[in-house]
């Protein structure tokens, strides 16, 4: 009888169960060597799986928001720009009219500079970025204004028609030189205002909507992120440029003219005060977005710092686990081959 | 007379060495057979001079039962392991790339980019696609589930057929047993087969057993459910040939007694079997169709008074939007043929709505760049709203989150499964090995003890011809 036994199958087999778990465990260990991360991340975290595909997902939805707040500058920027070159046309009119109130300049040299600035204008206010009108508010499929000089313009007839039903006649008429300033000024204010500060605008001029585009700029913020040709400064220099061409391409007297002249002077003035604070506005959101972008950046990065520690493996440790293992697989394998040769057959004759 | 009782004497031992080599041989012939127990060939000694060989077989029933529970326990969980892993490769995906969580991240940034270009119906087509993905996900997740239910189903039927013969194998043997222990012939050979038996039948039911009169053994489930008692009770099974959601598994009986599912680890292989049938992938399916409820929910158009309707996600009860938790949910849910352009739909209706008519416009201007709508659809993916608590995952969450836990579920499953079958795999391997230790052959020992044999046959047989000559040369003399 023996006291300790030990049978053959369990010797040649002892070997086996640990070999194949080290090996399992080679594979693995390579694949986190390669990829830095844990071979099988969802048997690594278990239910703490679910806050890496959280943060997977906010990773990624960070990263759009970064993509997207991009085109949302791209339109900011464009929006500027334009609204620069309005304000730098606004104060080409306010020159010439600034002349031309002093009586120092031809009518058509005045009345070129004013349809030059409407001419600007529409081509401004209907610049278009990626496919949307700029100034369109939300209705960006749409040309936010029509051109004042065609003559099929709505806002042109409008214009005329107002004329005609306060004196009786047109302005090329030369029943218009005898107009005098006191009536030229009561139409401006009675007729000619309401086509563009009240609702004469949108019913001739233009096709915006009030309504400007909102943006998503932050996984909790929005923002207005447009400017519509509804705004006040853009009527005021669209009207002081009307004022300056209509007013000196036609008949009307040098009294008349130079009243229209000092209005279009004062309008062209508070335009671009009103233009200037747009700017800013449009440069407050600006700067929004890309603090938004910073801020998202810096919270990307954490993020990213957050699913490497839960998913990461320290690739020294990994590497050293590589070896380990290589050298103990070396072992058992050498261990194996020794056991085999270990039988009392090879001493028996 | 003492030289004729010498020679009987040594032939006697002669006889009882080859019977002892002949025992010698049968172990090691069977070294490396797992089911094989060493025989102990044991010299006892009746009379004077003579010798009989009495064969014994090398027993543990202590480890024997360790063996057999590891055995079960070790069946189960890896059965469960192994099917969770099908079925997170199945409805997840490779590092979750087909999951519901995925996709609705993909829907979600799309929205982000389609809200910020509204005007573009080719980024709304974007939505449209990632919206596609997200039906995609949850449709072949569900056919993946019911598939792999239906798999397990027909997994269960062989391994009930298998018990049934394993069963009816065992009636024979133990019945060959009691009768050789009855007339006392050597049944150790019959033995070794029962035991393999047992092991083979607890790798399907965890067992416990009892020897009476005679090595009559009876064995009941651990549960306490006979399975063999005289003769093998049946054990019974419907397979279903297809599964639906929502649908129960057939039950199976032993002894007309139903197995139950457990939850939790599971101990052979039934048992895990029929925890992945009814349970595990009944959760998952329960998730998934309360991620599809979340997304129609989500999507949904509304207009106060009028009550909610399906928008860009629909199902077979549209225009309602489910309240509660709908079987197969996940199975139904689909892209609104009015908004989708491979359909002849309108992508501009995720951005004004109004699928369900002129009530349900939000952007009444009808303007290109209206994004509002687009916005308050991204922010309610990420509001939270009650999921049913059938679907194992309580808290109240966005979808979003929802599905992201679902995964965070089955992952957390998987791990438990996982280290538990390698720990009751070690198991069932040491006590495997401290069995073999107990009972199993050691060619070296067998050897030396043929050595020994060797020696005794050696000497007995020159005693033989010692014997002879003597008398020969008492022949001679005379």
């Amino acid at each position: 009888m023996k006291a300790v036994s030990v049978s053959s199958a369990a010797i040649s087999n002892a070997m086996r169960y640990s070999q194949t778990r080290m090996q399992v465990d080679l594979v693995k260990a390579q694949k986190e060597m390669d990829s830095g991360r844990v071979a099988d991340t969802g048997l690594a975290l278990g239910a703490r799986s679910a806050q890496a595909v959280n943060f997977h997902r906010d990773l990624d939805r960070l990263n759009a928001l970064v993509d997207s707040n991009a085109l949302v500058s791209a339109r900011l920027k464009s929006t500027q720009d334009s609204l620069g070159q309005i304000v730098s046309v606004t104060q080409d009119l306010v020159n010439a009219l600034t002349v031309a109130v002093a009586g120092d300049s031809p009518d058509s040299v005045t009345a070129k500079s004013g349809s030059t600035m409407l001419q600007s204008l529409t081509t401004i206010l209907n610049s278009s970025m990626n496919g949307e009108y700029l100034f369109a508010g939300t209705n960006t499929d749409v040309r936010p204004v029509e051109d004042y000089l065609d003559p099929a313009s709505p806002a042109k007839a409008a214009f005329d028609a107002a004329f005609y039903a306060r004196f009786g006649f047109t302005k090329d008429d030369p029943a218009a030189a005898d107009i005098s300033a006191a009536d030229i000024e009561s139409f401006i204010t009675d007729l000619v205002e309401p086509q563009f500060l009240g609702a004469g605008w949108e019913a001739n001029w233009s096709n915006a909507t009030d309504q400007t585009i909102v943006s998503r700029i932050a996984l909790n913020e929005t923002t207005p992120a447009s400017v519509s040709a509804n705004n006040e400064g853009l009527r005021k220099a669209a009207m002081a440029a009307v004022l300056a061409y209509e007013a000196f391409s036609g008949n009307l007297g040098e009294e008349a003219k130079s009243a229209v002249a000092r209005r279009a002077q004062a309008l062209a003035g508070e335009a671009i005060a009103d233009l200037g604070q747009l700017q800013s506005q449009t440069g407050i959101i600006q700067n929004r977005v890309s603090e938004a972008s910073t801020r998202i950046n810096t919270q990307i990065d954490l993020f990213e710092r957050h699913i490497i520690d839960l998913e990461g493996v320290d690739p020294y440790e990994a590497a050293n686990r590589v070896n380990d293992l290589m050298a103990h697989i070396q072992t058992s394998f050498a261990l194996t081959a020794r056991i085999q040769q270990l039988s009392l057959l090879n001493y028996l004759t | 007379m003492s030289l004729s009782s010498a020679l009987s004497i040594a032939q006697s031992a002669l006889l009882s060495t080859s019977r002892q080599t002949n025992v010698v041989t049968r172990n090691v012939a069977d070294a490396s057979n797992p089911d094989y127990s060493r025989r102990i060939a044991q010299v006892v000694s009746n009379a004077p001079g003579a010798r009989m060989v009495v064969v014994q077989r090398a027993v543990d029933q202590q480890l024997f039962r360790q063996n057999l529970s590891a055995l079960s326990a070790w069946s189960g969980q890896s059965i469960l392991s192994s099917g969770l892993d099908r079925l997170q490769l199945a409805v997840n995906g490779v590092d979750n790339a087909g999951s519901a969580s995925t996709a609705i991240g993909k829907l979600h940034n799309a929205l982000q980019l389609y809200a910020t270009t509204p005007s573009n119906p080719n980024v709304g087509a974007t939505v449209i696609d990632a919206a596609r993905q997200a039906v995609r996900s949850l449709n072949s997740g569900t056919e993946a589930i019911q598939a792999f239910r239906a798999d397990i189903d027909s997994q269960i039927a062989t391994s009930v057929g298998e018990l049934n013969q394993l069963l009816a194998q065992f009636e024979s043997v133990n019945k060959a047993i009691v009768a050789g222990t009855r007339t006392g012939t050597d049944v150790s050979d019959a033995l070794d087969k029962r035991d393999a038996l047992l092991k083979k039948i607890a790798e399907h039911v965890p067992v416990t057993t009892h020897l009476r009169a005679d090595n009559d053994m009876v064995i009941t489930t651990t549960g306490g459910v006979t399975m063999f008692e005289t003769v093998a009770r049946p054990v019974s099974f419907t397979p279903s040939p297809a599964y639906a959601p929502g649908m129960a598994g057939a039950t199976v009986y032993i002894d007309n007694v139903p197995v139950a599912g457990s939850s939790g680890e599971a101990s052979g292989k039934l048992a895990g079997l029929l925890q992945l049938r009814d349970g595990t992938s009944v959760t998952m399916q329960a998730q998934l169709d309360e991620i599809a409820r979340g997304l129609i929910g989500a999507f949904a158009e509304t207009a106060p008074p009028l009550p909610d309707a399906a928008g860009l996600f629909t199902w077979s009860g549209a225009p309602d939007v489910p309240g509660t938790l709908v079987n197969g949910l996940a199975g139904q849910i689909s892209i609104n043929a009015a908004f989708d352009p491979d359909q002849g739909g309108n992508v501009n209706l995720l951005r004004d709505g109004g699928a369900n008519g002129a009530a349900y416009v939000a952007n009444t201007g009808g303007t290109a760049s209206f994004a509002d709508r687009l916005i308050a659809l991204g922010d309610r993916l990420d509001q939270p709203m009650t999921f049913h608590p059938a679907a194992g995952i309580t808290a109240a969450a966005s979808v979003t989150a929802y599905s992201a836990n679902a995964i965070g579920w089955l992952e957390n499953a998987r791990q438990q499964a996982t280290t538990s079958a390698d720990t009751k795999e070690a198991l069932a391997a040491r006590t495997a090995e401290a069995l073999s230790n107990a009972t199993g052959v050691n060619i070296d020992m067998e050897m030396s003890l043929m050595l020994d044999l060797e020696h005794t046959y050696q000497a007995s047989a020159r005693l033989l011809s010692t014997v002879d000559e003597m008398l020969k040369t008492l022949l001679n003399a005379v």
